[in-house]
């Protein structure tokens, strides 16, 4: 119960700065976003409480992304209003303060993420050509074979 | 979170420095500029990652402050995947309709591993490059790593390293290498299409911008593979990691980290393996 208590304030605290970045960077009321920003802090809890309550031992995020999709796929009564309502939401507003407590943390092992250097860079070119060629060499093989191309 | 990291919600020191960059950088805005086939793109977030960081080398964030900030970010990314999952949820019916070839594409997002994981550990990296390489760094996959290995962990750190490349230059690296790859390979240009779509919405307009520019003709036909691509990425990105992907990697990475440490000694002793991931 105690971490349920926790988590409420933290994620509280949290949509209060996600508010106040959105009214500035992307001109929605503070107002106006609030159901919208209770229904993600909703969904957020009930993934995280199912995470440990549940026997499988799956991260909570593979919980919170399925209960957001249930809630708002198009034969869930009331879907309307919850993409209506977390619409106003923006999705880089949720980004800035994530970010901004991440610089902060990152402080901590600024030695090691500076090791990483020019080699993240060498990685990170891989990692997008990888994805690139592979999603386009499985592509090219099943439209052949369906005789699209 | 454990006991010890109870009662961050009453660091007001911590929150209080986050609440003013947060107004600081939104104040700032979104800024962008036009290199060859792409854009580079200065998002609020960024600067809010390097106000941070900065922050953290002065005396107004201390130690306790940087440990607080952890669970937080956690939370944080909770919210962004309830906000994914409900941009999801809408297009159900379109991502069922997109059929085999779209769908199994998706498993193509696992050539990221093949190509990138041997190259992290031939660069000598450790742990950092199971982060690094389990997938393309996207919102999800980083929520992924850091609920999984936490934030200040090896794996965090690789997988938060790709995600800020990603993020300032995903976009123009994708408009040069779809433009170039497009028109050396014998690949069709609608293959090229469906690959654009890697989860990223500057990503995939860059990519297949890129393409159109190539091929104009097939400009509709490019649009409308490259989006139902991404839309099927963006879903299945994070459940295709989970059960897929970073087991792979991780299997692999053990594999290649234990070749490596064989190689690293003059005489190789089986029995007396270098402890896995060390």
């Amino acid at each position: 119960m105690k971490n349920v208590q926790e988590w409420i304030l933290l994620l509280g605290i949290f949509g209060v700065a996600t508010l106040i970045g959105n009214w500035i960077g992307y001109d929605v009321l503070p107002l106006e976003a609030i159901p919208g920003m209770l229904v993600l802090i909703g969904i957020a809890l009930a993934g995280l409480i199912l995470a440990k309550v549940l026997p499988w031992k799956l991260p909570s995020v593979a919980y919170i992304g399925i209960i957001g999709i249930v809630v708002s796929m198009p034969w869930m009564p009331g879907s309307e209003w919850v993409i209506r309502s977390t619409e106003s939401v923006n999705l880089l507003a949720l980004t800035t303060p994530i970010l901004a407590y991440a610089g902060i943390a990152i402080g901590r092992s600024w030695t090691d993420f500076v090791q990483l250097g020019w080699r993240s860079i060498v990685v990170a070119s891989f990692v997008f050509i990888g994805t690139f060629l592979g999603s386009a060499v499985i592509a090219e093989i099943i439209l052949r074979a369906q005789g699209i191309i | 979170m454990n006991e010890k990291q109870k009662n961050i919600w009453m660091d007001w020191r911590l929150h209080t420095i986050v609440l003013a960059v947060v107004v600081l950088t939104e104040l700032i805005g979104t800024h962008q500029f036009t290199v060859g086939p792409g854009v580079i793109l200065l998002l609020p977030m960024l600067y809010a990652m390097v106000i941070g960081l900065i922050l953290f080398f002065t005396p107004i964030v201390k130690e306790k402050q940087a440990k607080n900030a952890e669970p937080l970010i956690i939370l944080g990314v909770t919210l962004l995947i309830a906000k994914i999952g409900v941009i999801i949820g809408p297009s159900l019916p379109q991502i069922i309709e997109a059929g085999p070839a779209l769908l199994l594409q998706e498993f193509g997002n696992l050539g990221t591993i093949l190509l990138a994981l041997p190259i992290a550990v031939f660069l000598g990296l450790k742990r950092e490059s199971i982060g690094m390489t389990h997938s393309v760094a996207r919102e999800p996959n980083v929520g992924l790593i850091v609920d999984k290995y936490g934030f200040n962990s090896p794996e965090g750190r690789g997988v938060m390293a790709i995600y800020i490349f990603g993020t300032v230059f995903g976009a123009i690296f994708m408009g040069l290498i779809s433009g170039f790859l497009a028109t050396i390979t014998p690949l069709n240009p609608l293959s090229f299409a469906m690959a654009s779509g890697i989860g990223s919405g500057s990503m995939m307009a860059a990519a297949s911008g890129s393409l159109i520019a190539a091929f104009p003709s097939m400009e509709k036909d490019i649009i409308a593979f490259a989006g139902a691509s991404n839309l099927l990425s963006l879903s299945t990105g994070l459940y295709m990691s989970i059960f897929i992907g970073l087991p792979l990697t991780v299997k692999l990475y053990n594999a290649l980290d234990r070749v490596r440490s064989r190689k690293g000694n003059l005489q190789p002793q089986p029995k007396m393996k270098k402890k896995i991931g060390g």
